[in-house]
């Protein structure tokens, strides 16, 4: 059986599952990945205590499939959270939420095996005093990344940095807040200042960010913070619609409860962007009204707010008509059917693990990825067992989720897995080409 | 097992495999009105890199000879190129620019474009003149380079951060296409880099936006200075 790969070196009409969530600027793989990259944090008394960037051999005609075919440990605890891709795929840049280093990974000189190309150790100077390095997004020959928190105080006040594919400083660019609105209009109620994801429509010139909270919260142990209700204050209210190539803010809108991962349509004339509350349980629409306006609209509940099931990542159908919702705090993944964006209905649920926080679907949706770690402080202890920490894959048939695979992260003596991106041998060896 | 890698064209038709595809913004209006000149900034993005090229003579010289007193818009590109949203649309946009920056005395001679082979192999200084006839304007520097060999080449596309593929036959053979990002730079008169474009941002007015802000702020420096 042939793999099919393709490089789309464009635009934003054509999605880009996990890969499709990925940055539009990004050759994609549409055919079978061959390996999944898992930024894992290390947990004491777990190997070797380290983060790791964690190989898995993911192609069933390969002869090592679902093995741990490389580790690469980068020394100490970071709170290892997000990564992204290079829009050249070279390179995987990934963050420590703590000591807010980045460890660029090489993937391309040999795709089973990543090296440690390069760590950046002084993002905190060289920003303006960001804190926490959370996404990591390709744009042309740059990346765009967004923090959680900052040196002052901590809290949730924080900026997008943009730096070279090289790894060099560019510029930072702070949330507006009520005193520096920074020419944005404030819409409604909130203009907090806070940070989590960044994505892009550029079709409209949309740059699009959402909050969550500092490093005082993030770090403490979950009990304490909700039991702590001026900290559980300190969550953010608002998204933020950003002229993205003058890299100013235009407007900021009331998205209350901690909206966290945004995921972009890709129709040409889709012109709208989802995200989950993580307080609130609410899927929300941030779309482009009558006349342009970027409006911001809930469309659907997940799970029962009341039992706090904790929206985490998202993941978009390359269609646009599907959307994967995890619930960390119930261990469940949820399907709804975004085919109306203004009205978001769950046509599906499966019980995951004990906690589930990352999923990332192949192009063609066929298969789904799964990871449960969110932050080392918040991560449940128990039950002991493989459906803690873990990597699982599922193949998905349109109405089921079959398992395929699963790797128990704890009993590898691995860590807690996070965030996953796809690699691809074909990406940067010998190529056939079909014409 | 074989692994086939096609470049998945976005043109508005159906293609073989019943794909139909989108034009790049390049092509047609801009869906949004862009920022005005001068109301943004564009912070350098690194020091463009020196080099042995050719030009259509086949007369060599230093890249750097070409970014020394103007703003550059530089391509890289090959003929053979059959993405439509790869090099035909950085030769079609710069061209676009091109036409406007003639009808503009203020910024006609402030400006090159430079379009920077990246197959040497098939792109000859000879192959680059034929390639420029069908672009350049008699009242407008723009250059089309290439390299002498592959060792010329890949130091230009290192420090670039260019990254392209040569793709083969199933019998070893080179198929003449090769697999790439598509990026055009934005080179100020000290040699930085000013801005990077691909496909979804490479548009003539926010390239000629781009010129006029780096043009108004060396102008505001300049009158500081004084």
């Amino acid at each position: 059986m042939r793999t099919l790969l393709a490089l789309v070196l464009l635009y934003t009409t054509y999605a880009f599952a996990d890969e499709t969530c990925m940055s539009p600027y990004m050759a994609k793989i549409e055919g079978q990945e061959d390996f999944v990259y898992v930024w894992t944090l290390g947990i004491e008394g777990v190997g070797d205590e380290q983060d790791k960037l964690v190989t898995v051999d993911v192609n069933p005609e390969s002869e090592d499939y679902g093995k741990v075919v490389a580790t690469l440990s980068v020394g100490g605890r970071n709170e290892a959270h997000h990564t992204g891709l290079t829009d050249d795929r070279r390179y995987l840049w990934a963050g420590g939420l703590d000591t807010n280093k980045i460890f660029i990974f090489d993937i391309h000189t040999d795709p089973a095996e990543p090296t440690l190309h390069e760590t950046v150790a002084d993002f905190v100077d060289k920003s303006g005093g960001v804190v926490g390095p959370h996404t990591f997004y390709a744009l042309p020959g740059r990346m765009m990344l967004s923090g959680l928190s900052n040196n002052r105080d901590h809290g949730g006040r924080t900026a997008l940095v943009e730096y070279t594919n090289a790894g060099d400083y560019v510029a930072t660019y702070w949330m507006p807040t009520d005193d520096q609105l920074m020419g944005a209009e404030k819409s409604g109620q909130f203009a907090d200042g806070y940070g989590y994801d960044v994505r892009v429509l550029p079709r409209r010139n949309l740059m699009l960010t959402s909050s969550f909270t500092g490093w005082n919260n993030y770090m403490m142990e979950l009990g304490p913070l909700m039991a702590d209700s001026e900290a559980m204050k300190a969550f953010g209210n608002t998204m933020v619609a950003w002229d993205l190539h003058a890299r100013q803010p235009r407007k900021v809108l009331d998205v209350p409860g901690a909206p966290l991962e945004i995921r972009c349509a890709w129709g040409e004339d889709h012109d709208y962007c989802f995200t989950s509350t993580a307080l609130t349980s609410k899927l929300w629409l941030v779309y482009a009204d009558q006349d342009g306006e970027w409006q911001a609209e809930a469309v659907g509940d997940i799970g029962d707010a009341s039992k706090i099931p904790l929206p985490v990542d998202i993941s978009i159908s390359n269609d646009d008509t599907r959307l994967w919702v995890n619930t960390w705090n119930d261990g469940m993944t949820r399907l709804f059917d975004i085919s109306d964006p203004h009205n978001a209905k769950q046509i599906f649920e499966k019980k995951i693990g004990v906690q589930v926080n990352m999923v990332s679907q192949s192009w063609d949706g066929k298969r789904v990825y799964y990871t449960s770690s969110l932050l080392a402080n918040w991560d449940k202890k128990s039950p002991q067992g493989p459906d803690l920490q873990y990597l699982k894959v599922y193949d998905f048939d349109g109405k089921e989720l079959t398992q395929t695979l699963a790797i128990d992260f704890l009993a590898e003596k691995l860590g807690a897995p996070h965030q996953m991106r796809f690699g691809a041998r074909a990406l940067y060896g010998e190529q056939v080409t079909a014409r | 097992m074989r692994k086939v890698l096609l470049l998945v064209l976005t043109l508005q038709v159906s293609l073989a495999w019943g794909e139909a595809v989108v034009l790049a913004p390049g092509y047609g209006e801009l869906a949004y009105e862009p920022p005005a000149a001068g109301t943004y900034s564009l912070p350098s993005l690194g020091t463009a890199v020196d080099g042995r090229v050719l030009d259509g003579n086949g007369k060599a010289l230093n890249l750097y000879d070409l970014l020394d007193d103007r703003l550059v818009l530089m391509g890289f590109i090959y003929t053979h190129c059959s993405d439509v949203n790869g090099c035909p649309l950085a030769s079609h946009v710069m061209k676009k620019v091109q036409a406007r920056l003639v009808a503009l005395p203020e910024l006609r001679d402030q400006v090159r474009l430079v379009s920077l082979s990246f197959d040497p192999e098939q792109d000859t200084p000879e192959a680059m003149r034929d390639y420029a006839r069908h672009f350049q304007h008699e009242d407008f520097d723009w250059r089309f380079m290439t390299t002498d060999s592959e060792t010329d080449l890949q130091p230009i596309l290192d420090g670039y951060g260019q990254w392209r593929q040569k793709l083969y036959r199933e019998d070893g053979s080179y198929s003449g296409s090769m697999a790439h990002v598509l990026r055009v730079y934005l080179i100020d008169r000290d040699k930085r880099i000013r801005n990077i474009y691909s496909a979804g941002f490479l548009h003539p007015d926010t390239v000629v936006n781009d010129i006029r802000t780096v043009l108004m702020e060396a102008t505001a420096v300049a009158e500081g200075g004084r």
